[in-house]
């Protein structure tokens, strides 16, 4: 039996640790910790409702414009204030063009460098490249000289000694299958989707008035002030600007990122295999079409033990279901006491400790969903989608299944998405969704000024205790804000972020967390370099301290494995 | 395009100093039309679109550095890109030499990078600078603008003089007031 620790230290303090004991080249237990408190809500307390999204989006550089939905949200929830529409639209496109950006870098500048060997593009035939791109895709860009350039590039860089840079990485590794082809390919549209992020940035900054950090949100509504007319204004101009940016961004999601997906999955098909964890899912409904947040494009609910007939619907910004089922525990993890509260009855009182494998080990919080662990992200999201025959959902989940399917030469079936690949899929039948849904909630926020409406915001009223909770359906999985408001003033805050339902410790009853159980079985060839660990705690797109940010140009060691 | 970028949470203390810099910048001084200073917040990974296709940028952070807390450390590109980045597990941890790397690769990486860093006393929950560090705000404030001369881009020190008033401290005005 060995013990890996993975313990990033890229920041004053650190974040994620990831323990696995390793028996016979299987993960035979593991532990996932959150190695920074994260008591940011109390920095809320007292202040003015009004400002709080500006305050949460701050909460993480990462996710800024969901904690700031959530926000309005939890704060109108509260109120009970309705958003007129055109408020509504405009907040979807902005949902919806943060979660492109979002899978988009997070495929392929955060993960995908776990399944390709850049090294190994540099023995790829680009001709044979091109042919083999052009049997998936007709992207212009997969041609063989543009193929060449980025191979001279790479090759260039080698040479120099600057790909030194990625010397850490885990080129040769034997967990690293793709032909040199692939890699090829692999490594140009890594290159390309670095424009794709900026292009998403900007449709966010157009409608936001600044990026990262939006500035347009408002209890009740938005700052955008709307005539077509007008130059200064949100006008036609910028709207055509950013559906351009949009229809872009789409075609790199069905001709680059819908093959590259569909490829990486038949090629590594045995990752159908491992990282199932927990098979039990929640997503809430977003991209909501009324001001209320009854009708909803992109639809909610749980699955249990796996089962897509257990769905259950989460229908609506007030629904019940939500409401009264999410609970934290801290029983493993280090706050005082061992107790289950609902978020509006919660305190956070840390109290640091020793890691204890059979004690507390996290200061992440363990969030139950009716008492049970539950899986959120784009799996969830996909899985509920095919539960309620959501059908942009089932047919781009039907599509990668088939072309994956063709290309592997097997029948790929739905139960293979409960796995690491499956999440990576679903990430893409998610951003595919996403992209599509975005075009006809640009045409409703056109049609709705077209018919003479401007309205932009109601006015909050705020009156004694008013207690509020606003979700939002991340790209990372389910978020949820929690307000308790006293004439006028937040007297409690709670965030329950996605990273917390997938990355939380076990709780009182022994019961691992999503990463934790999802580590349980992976292979791992070699302990030093446990690339099968990373490859399955980056399917679910971590991002946990999200607060620090100190660079370390003089340092070495950013991040230690520790193999013992 | 030039860009001045102050990175950081302004919720936790002393590693609000890069977005401290910039409200200080745009209190005191007037950029050319070629200037953009912003603050980017933690953006990690998202930090690439700030960095592409700009002639310069300069980055106002905190720094990890042996010396006194305040003292300030200048680096350029080729000393932030000497070190490999290592396995990563969330989207933060790729930082500043990953983005510069993605960008070189990618051809569009910015013609000059300067790193104008700060070594934090405190960081933790709270929204104002130890005073070591809010003592650094202004020569920080002035090495960039020094840089942005340097490269030939105008900072023009502002009259009459405004208020450094950053919105986590001072709050802001709502839409009906």
């Amino acid at each position: 039996m060995s013990r890996i620790t993975i313990d990033p230290v890229t920041r004053i303090e650190g974040h994620l640790r990831i323990d696995v004991e390793v028996n016979g080249g299987r993960v035979a237990n593991a532990w996932s910790s959150g190695q920074m408190f994260r008591g940011i809500e109390r920095i809320l307390q007292g202040r003015d409702p009004r400002d709080a999204w500006l305050f949460t989006q701050r909460f993480c550089g990462v996710c800024t414009t969901v904690h700031a939905i959530a926000s309005v949200r939890a704060v109108e929830n509260a109120l009970g204030l309705e958003v007129p529409l055109n408020a509504q639209y405009i907040r979807n496109l902005i949902i919806a063009a943060h979660a492109l950006h979002d899978h988009i870098v997070h495929f392929y500048h955060l993960s995908a460098l776990d399944w390709v060997d850049v090294v190994s593009a540099l023995k790829a035939d680009p001709a044979k490249a091109a042919t083999l791109a052009e049997s998936l895709s007709d992207w212009p860009n997969n041609n063989r000289l543009q193929l060449k350039a980025v191979q001279d590039r790479v090759k260039g860089f080698v040479e120099a000694g600057q790909l030194g840079i990625f010397t850490n990485g885990y080129w040769g590794h034997p967990a690293m299958k793709l032909p040199p082809e692939v890699n090829l390919l692999a490594v140009a549209h890594y290159l390309e989707a670095l424009e794709y992020q900026r292009r998403a940035n900007q449709v966010v900054a157009i409608l936001g008035s600044k990026t990262p950090n939006i500035q347009n949100l408002a209890v009740g509504g938005v700052a955008n002030a709307i005539n077509l007319d007008n130059e200064a204004t949100l006008n036609m101009k910028k709207l055509y600007q950013v559906k351009d940016l949009l229809d872009g961004m789409m075609a790199f999601v069905e001709k680059v990122y819908f093959p590259d997906i569909c490829a990486v999955g038949a090629m590594y098909a045995d990752w159908f295999n491992y990282g199932k964890g927990v098979p039990n899912y929640l997503a809430v409904p977003d991209l909501p079409l009324d001001g209320k947040g009854t009708q909803f494009d992109l639809p909610g609910g749980t699955i249990m033990n796996g089962d897509l007939s257990t769905i259950r619907e989460i229908k609506s910004f007030e629904d019940p279901y939500f409401k009264d089922n999410v609970a934290e525990c801290i029983a493993r993890s280090w706050y005082d006491g061992d107790w289950t509260k609902h978020p509006w009855d919660e305190s956070t009182d840390p109290k640091y400790g020793e890691w204890q494998d059979d004690g507390k080990y996290s200061w992440i919080k363990a969030p139950r969903f009716n008492g049970e662990v539950v899986q959120v992200g784009p799996l969830a999201q996909v899985l509920v989608g095919v539960a309620l025959k959501h059908e942009p959902t089932v047919r781009w989940a039907m599509k990668t299944l088939e072309t994956a399917g063709k290309i592997a030469g097997a029948q790929l079936s739905p139960a293979i998405l409960h796995s690491t690949l499956g999440r990576h899929a679903a990430r893409m039948i998610r951003t595919a969704v996403i992209g599509e849904v975005a075009l006809k909630h640009w045409q409703l926020l056109i049609e709705n000024i077209k018919k003479g409406d401007v309205s932009i915001y109601n006015k909050p009223e705020f009156k004694g205790e008013q207690r509020g909770f606003g979700f939002h359906e991340a790209p990372r999985g389910t978020l949820s804000h929690w307000v308790v408001i006293r004439d006028g003033k937040i007297a409690n805050y709670q965030a329950v972020v996605p990273s917390t339902w997938n990355a939380g410790p076990r709780d009182d009853k022994g019961r691992m967390g999503p990463y934790e159980a999802s580590l349980v079985g992976n292979p791992v060839a070699n302990p030093e370099l446990p690339l099968e660990v990373l490859r399955t705690v980056h399917s679910f797109d971590p991002c946990i301290a999200c607060a620090i940010h100190t660079l370390d140009p003089e340092g070495q060691e950013i991040a230690r494995v520790k193999a013992l | 395009m030039i860009r001045v970028l102050g990175l950081g949470n302004v919720l936790m203390s002393d590693d609000g100093f890069g977005p401290f810099v910039v409200e200080h910048l745009l209190a005191r001084y007037e950029f050319g039309a070629d200037v953009e200073v912003i603050d980017v917040g933690t953006p990690g990974l998202d930090l690439t679109p700030y960095l592409g296709d700009a002639a310069a940028v300069v980055i106002v952070d905190t720094v990890k550095s042996q010396g006194a807390p305040g003292e300030l450390r200048l680096y350029r590109k080729a000393q932030l890109l000497r070190h490999p980045p290592q396995p990563r597990t969330s989207p933060h941890d790729p930082g500043l030499s990953e983005a510069l790397f993605a960008l070189t690769l990618a051809g569009t990486d910015p013609g000059e990078v300067l790193l104008v860093g700060a070594i934090p006393e405190h960081v933790g929950m709270g929204s104002r600078l130890s005073p070591a560090l809010q003592a650094a705000v202004e020569p920080a404030a002035l090495e960039v603008v020094t840089e942005l001369r340097r490269l030939g881009a105008t900072a023009r020190v502002r009259e009459p003089q405004a208020e450094v008033k950053p919105w986590w401290i001072a709050g802001r005005e709502h839409v009906d007031s």
